[in-house]
């Protein structure tokens, strides 16, 4: 403890005198990013677990197809639960002796136990979020219905036996479910009318739901105390209705977490940089300590506590500011989350101080360590222990840290064994090219001696080269983040047209499908229509297939049935990768062409054959041909399509996708009046809620790149650091032989410039072919090398280098040259 | 005594012997490149004879570690360079302590304070060493080599950087703490009139001592 008190004073007094700084900066930035992101991460993971138990309007819910006994009920409220009932089935209401689907849904007080109805009094109010159930003798209805029906708030409709006055609007009920089930409009009664309307008869499609909410422990209690094993009787739990939520979030998660690992390995980069500066100017001291009676373990321990230290420090420091970007990233997405998310719990601080020492550690420890092996004798004779810091032993530390974060980050570890090969591949690359152009520089000197400008540059071949990796790692960020970023969502957003469809028709009978296209076509839109048959995959070759014997996306794939269609042509936006489509006038009709995701997940090849169960009889064929299908593309896409002469003859709807105007919306109501049985999808609405997701995430993706371009300035300030130095000495002395400050500085100028557009040229480059290989792979957009990027590097390097390096140089300039020579003795 | 030379070729020092008694002083003579400055660091124990041995206040040098010789130079050297050795980042007072916190001394800021005050520095001792001048930086160096109250103080050209009447300033202060406190001093120099002022003069000559 005597030598970690030692080393606490020790590191007080290289505070003070300015060392360190860049050091504790760049760590600073780095356990900022992370920590911000963990938080986020955790908040946001337990608010979405509370949004989950919104979409159950319940923590949990028993659901079956009769009502549920009284006894139910009284041992739930025994428990201390909470309890609501519901019942929803399909009717008709009547306005006046017009009809119209729609589908009920009784409720009981206090429903909804979990989240909030959007409620609106009258079409002009705003909507305000309520927790209660409509009056007896009343209903709140879907805005639609108020289109469809032609009536208005306050009027009436009539359910069964029973008449109901109209006395709000349903904007929003978060228990809905997705957007696929509910399809006719929403009216809503309290539970105690249902008797009255006498619709509920033996026999009735009725799913009745007991809403249960309370303590974990209850909960179990009372799931323990259910007959289960009941047919139809199903447990409901949040994460059962918020599947898709969950996966979203998971890899947004990921995303994040990686890349607030950029902005650790840009700050390690730094934290190298400026550790190796450091500790070259630590070898005297050392070697003055060890003079006076320090041992190398006394070296080894101090040298060592003052980086634990300093994580300490650093780390404290870091977990208070990522606090503080957190709840800034948090106010950025509030709309997106619950009014109340759980509070912030210790765990991001913990793996801030982890991150801390861990950067220490692997960065700046291996360097420092060298120290030990300082000779004492170096202070009589000043040409030892010069190259205690040679050889490249001291990168691996950093390497296997860099290594152990991404893969701790990405907890896999093929992922994180890719990213490390891309960011090691990155940096390789920008220091051969360093070093190849400043190899160029020194052949041009050669030839020319008169190009004194180029004289410092190729004198330091070695540390130019390492600057303008450096800078060039964090221009490359910087425009990585900046430039390629919006031009990639540029190029996302293009690839999404404009006139993409925003509404489809299911369900349209086979002889509706004419006068459907009809009334379309009157008025100017034009729809392809695709038959589609519900069938279940049972066999591939001579296997059986069950769900068993899958997992994750293929056992959902083979549990449930799935949309089949025929034709003969195949749609304009699918590709076929493997085999061919028939394109004969007749082709042999037991032929399947299998989407490519589907053929993956389940192992389909082409040649095999499949096996289907559809209206109760087997189909079966070979497959010809696998398909890639662009499923963003909001057209009207199928997983397995047949030749035409194998399906026909099985039951059969149409669908159909189209790009409707908003000012043509009039349509939906006349299409649905003559078409009652035709289910209307708007896509409008959900490519909304997308929209602001993306926006409102892309803002925390900004705040978070924020911190990367934080530590790419530091970077770039590291590495002018070790330089620094030098170029005092070397101001001072072409000033003492006569040198005008203004010739010296055009020296330095002209130096910065060159080091700057190498920097900016490489970055640049290296940012447009990440952007073009992310563009490409991850997203298959059709995107170009970003010259943008080049030049804004090409342009930018250089000015941010002169900026960079006149801060750091000024004051060689002003001061006397006595000053500096007397001073740079050290 | 024997010690080549870095290159391993040279015999730097051939069969030399030198016998120093407690609260002697010592100067050391010789042009430049003779030696001296390898002579005072085989002395400390910084480095170690080819052949033969260095008894330190009856410890045999060249048969302990690296460590164990730093914790020797610890409890009975004290250094004075010609270059000062100051540790640029610290104060006057903390260079002066540095000694006494390795050894983990408690009173370490008192004692150097009054070190300081001893050699006329006690109003500069929060003063950094390039606010100081040449004779007050090596003032500073002084108080910091006698802070543990050295037995043997080796001074490499004390005077070397200093102008004629600061270096005669601080050669009175050598040896005042000398004499005053029954400290050996070896000190190395090529300056005749400092040399003359210790008990024996020695001239380094061919890789051998001669007395001058």
């Amino acid at each position: 403890m005597r030598r970690a008190g030692l080393a606490w004073r020790l590191l007080r007094r290289d505070w003070r005198a300015g060392e360190l700084r860049l050091l504790a900066a760049a760590l600073v930035t780095a356990v900022a990013a992370v920590c911000a992101v963990s938080w986020l991460a955790e908040r946001v993971a337990a608010a979405s677990g509370y949004r989950a138990a919104e979409l159950l309007a319940a923590d949990r819910a028993v659901q079956g197809s009769e009502p549920f006994p009284a006894d139910w009920l009284d041992r739930a409220r025994e428990l201390g639960l909470t309890v609501a009932r519901t019942a929803e089935f399909p009717s008709v209401v009547l306005a006046g002796d017009r009809p119209q689907l729609v589908a009920v849904k009784a409720v009981q007080a206090p429903y909804p136990l979990r989240g909030a109805l959007q409620l609106q009094p009258t079409p002009a109010a705003p909507a305000e979020a309520v927790q209660a159930v409509p009056a007896p003798g009343t209903a709140w209805v879907e805005p639609r219905l108020l289109d469809l029906l032609a009536i208005a708030v306050g009027e009436s409709i009539a359910l069964g036996e029973q008449r109901f006055g109209i006395a709000g609007l349903l904007v929003l009920e978060p228990d809905r479910g997705s957007f696929l089930t509910g399809l006719a409009p929403r009216v809503m009664i309290n539970y105690a009318d249902l008797p009255a309307t006498g619709l509920i008869q033996p026999g009735s499609r009725v799913r009745y739901q007991l809403l249960l909410a309370g303590p974990e422990a209850a909960l179990q209690r009372f799931r323990d105390w259910l007959p289960l094993d009941r047919p139809g009787l199903e447990w409901r739990t949040p994460a059962d209705s918020s599947f898709g939520v969950r996966n979203v979030l998971e890899r947004a998660q990921r995303f994040l977490g990686l890349a607030s690992l950029l902005t650790v390995v840009i700050a390690g980069v730094a934290i190298l940089l400026t550790i190796r500066h450091y500790a070259q100017r630590q070898v005297d001291r050392v070697a003055i300590m060890r003079c006076l009676g320090a041992t190398a373990a006394d070296v080894t321990a101090l040298m060592a506590w003052k980086l634990v230290w300093l994580a300490l420090l650093c780390g404290a420091r870091g977990i208070v500011l990522g606090y503080w970007l957190h709840l800034a990233m948090l106010a950025l997405v509030a709309q997106l989350l619950p009014p109340q998310i759980p509070p912030a719990g210790p765990y991001p601080a913990v793996v801030g101080l982890g991150i801390a020492l861990t950067a220490m550690l692997g960065f700046a420890l291996p360097t420092v360590l060298r120290l030990r092996q300082v000779p004492p004798l170096r202070v009589l004779r000043r040409e030892l222990g010069q190259g205690v810091f040679r050889g490249s032993a001291l990168y691996l530390a950093a390497l296997a840290a860099v290594f152990l974060l991404m893969w701790w980050q990405a907890r896999d570890l093929p992922l994180a064994v890719l990213v490390f090969a891309a960011v090691l591949a990155t940096l390789s690359l920008l220091a051969a090219l360093a070093w190849l152009l400043l190899r160029l520089l020194v052949r041009l000197r050669g030839r020319r001696r008169r190009l004194l400008w180029l004289f410092g540059i190729t004198r330091r071949p070695l540390s130019t080269s390492l600057q303008i990796m450096a800078i060039g790692v964090g221009l490359m960020a910087l425009l990585m983040l900046t430039i390629v970023r919006q031009d990639l969502l540029a190029a996302w957003e293009d690839s999404v047209p404009q006139d993409a469809p925003n509404l489809f028709l299911v369900n349209v009978q086979p002889s509706q499908v004419e006068a459907v296209r009809e009334l379309l076509q009157a008025h100017g839109v034009s729809a392809d229509f695709y038959p589609m048959l519900r069938g279940r995959l049972i066999g591939i070759n001579d296997r059986t297939v069950s769900p068993e014997h899958y997992q994750d996306r293929a056992q959902q794939l083979v549990a449930r049935e799935f949309n089949l269609s025929y034709g003969r042509e195949p749609a304009a936006h699918n590709r076929i990768v493997a085999g061919r489509w028939w394109a004969e006038a007749e082709p042999r009709p037991d032929q399947f062409s299998v989407e490519i995701g589907m053929a993956r997940d389940l192992g389909i090849q082409v040649g095999d054959r499949l096996r289907f169960a559809v209206g109760g009889e087997e189909v079966s064929g070979t497959v010809t041909s696998v398909r890639e299908v662009q499923w963003d593309s909001f057209q009207v896409n199928f997983f397995v399509i047949a030749p035409p002469g194998l399906l026909e003859a099985y039951p059969t709807t149409f669908i159909t996708s189209f790009y409707l105007p908003s000012a043509q919306r009039g349509l939906l109501s006349e299409l649905v009046r003559r078409f009652p049985s035709v289910t209307v999808f708007d896509i409008d609405a959900i490519l909304g809620t997308v929209r602001d997701i993306i926006a409102q995430g892309s803002r925390v993706v900004e705040l978070m790149t924020s911190m990367t371009l934080i530590a790419g300035l530091i970077v770039l300030l590291a590495a002018l650091q070790p330089t620094g130095e030098e170029r005092r000495f070397e101001s001072a002395l072409l000033r003492t032989l006569g040198a005008e400050r203004r010739h010296v500085r055009r020296l330095a100028r002209a130096e910065f410039w060159l080091i700057g557009a190498a920097a900016g040229a490489l970055g640049g480059a290296c940012a447009a072919t990440a952007g073009l290989v992310i563009a490409r792979r991850l997203f298959q957009l059709d995107y170009g090398f970003d010259v943008t990027a080049l030049l804004v590097g090409v342009l930018a390097g250089p000015l941010l280098v002169w900026l960079a390096g006149a801060l750091a140089t000024w004051r060689f300039y002003r001061a006397s040259p006595m000053r500096l020579l007397r001073s740079g003795s050290d | 005594m024997r010690f080549h030379g870095p290159d391993g070729e040279i015999i730097l020092f051939d069969n030399l012997h030198l016998d120093v008694r407690a609260g002697e002083s010592v100067a050391i003579l010789g042009a430049s490149g003779s030696g001296k400055s390898t002579l005072l660091g085989l002395l400390a124990g910084l480095d170690l004879p080819t052949e033969g041995r260095i008894l330190l206040d009856g410890h045999d040098l060249s048969a302990m570690s690296e460590d164990a010789r730093a914790r020797l130079r610890g409890e009975l050297l004290g250094f004075v360079f010609q270059s000062f050795h100051l540790l640029p980042g610290l104060t006057a007072i903390e260079n002066v302590m540095l000694p006494a916190e390795l050894a983990g001394d408690p009173e370490a800021a008192a004692k150097a304070a009054a070190a300081l005050k001893e050699v006329g520095l006690g109003n500069r001792l929060r003063h950094y060493p390039a606010q100081l001048s040449g004779g007050e930086q090596q003032r500073v160096a002084i108080a910091r080599a006698f802070i543990m109250a050295p037995k043997l103080l080796l001074a490499d050209e004390p005077t070397g950087n200093l102008d004629h009447h600061t270096g005669q300033r601080i050669a009175d202060m050598l040896f005042r703490l000398n004499h005053d406190r029954g400290t050996t001093l070896v000190l190395v120099t090529h300056d005749q009139a400092l040399a003359e002022r210790c008990q024996h003069v020695y001239r380094l000559q061919d890789g051998n001592l001669v007395a001058a």
